[in-house]
């Protein structure tokens, strides 16, 4: 599925962005959250990944706090947001 | 003026052979086990030793911080400029991790210390800032205190405008008493004509005692120890 596909794509870029040494793609859970609990990121690593959304896929996302915590709740939001936003 | 013991210590080089001495770690990649991973990967190699050896010395995490580095992370500093130069927008992961702070903020965020902490550069004088530091400290009430000092090389591109810094980190607990096996630092302010200015491979020399007094031309001032009782 290009879901699955994307997912993976995702998962691969989180762990290298964020320089995740210890984790594997399978440690993400797509349905866990990806800050604080979960995976356990913080504030700098959503900027970082703000910054790789734009990089990879010319995402460019709003300042607004609320829907960022939407599309960053957990992998398969990120991926729903991708899919819909993607500039490629 | 406040006497100074040297109370502890830690070390870290690949540069030097450890001869049986347990303070002094000689790992090419230094573990970082003291910090949790989500925190260690930020960390270069001297952050992953430098968190060690502070977690060592001060498990509670109660000590003020004195952190001396001369050129900091060079290379986080140099990719940042090379994404500018390309026109690509800045790592914040990078960014924060760049300043001159960023391993006691690390160590800090990891241990709970939240005490003072102080990030010093002095072009070649970081020793003798640091015991300028440290002397206030304890001239003001503070009975002990952890003193770091490190550097790595400089990236390639910087090699030929910079001194040789082979790789190394120290870390003391200084203070006003002479606890047991504590050494005594005894100031003098007329080193030995010695040009170079000093590094933290030359701290650990001194504290194997490998080496004579410790000299700080740019200060003009020299350190030797003595038994601490």
């Amino acid at each position: 599925m290009t879901t699955t596909a994307l997912e993976h794509e995702l998962k691969e870029m989180i762990i290298e962005t964020l320089e995740l040494e210890d984790v594997t793609p399978a440690d993400i859970d797509p349905d866990e959250p990806l800050f604080v609990e979960g995976l356990g990121l913080d504030s700098i690593d959503a900027l970082e990944l703000g910054l790789a959304l734009q990089k990879r896929y010319g995402i460019t996302l709003e300042s607004d706090a609320e829907s960022s915590r939407q599309h960053f709740a957990n992998l398969r939001s990120l991926a729903a947001l991708v899919e819909a936003r993607r500039a490629n | 003026m406040t006497e100074l013991f040297v109370q502890e210590w830690r070390g870290w080089t690949p540069h030097r052979d450890a001869a049986g001495e347990a303070r002094l770690e000689t790992s090419a990649k230094p573990a970082g086990t003291a910090i949790p991973s989500m925190l260690r990967r930020r960390l270069n190699l001297i952050g992953r030793a430098v968190c060690d050896m502070l977690i060592a010395l001060d498990p509670v995490a109660e000590l003020d911080v004195l952190h001396a580095s001369r050129h900091g992370d060079g290379e986080r500093t140099l990719e940042m400029l090379y994404a500018i130069d390309a026109g690509e927008p800045l790592s914040p992961a990078r960014f924060g991790l760049s300043v001159h702070n960023a391993i006691i903020g690390v160590y800090s965020i990891a241990s709970g210390n939240r005490r003072s902490q102080q990030a010093v550069a002095a072009s070649g004088a970081e020793w003798a800032a640091l015991m300028a530091e440290a002397q206030g400290y304890l001239s003001d009430g503070t009975e002990r205190l952890l003193v770091v000092f490190g550097d790595q090389p400089v990236p390639a591109r910087f090699a030929d405008f910079a001194p040789h810094t082979p790789a190394a980190a120290v870390a003391l607990v200084l203070g006003t008493t002479p606890t047991p096996g504590a050494r005594r630092l005894a100031l003098s302010t007329a080193p030995e004509a010695d040009g170079a200015a000093l590094q933290p491979l030359d701290v650990i020399d001194w504290l194997m005692q490998r080496r004579g007094p410790l000299s700080c031309p740019l200060a003009g001032r020299s350190w030797t120890l003595a038994p601490g009782a």
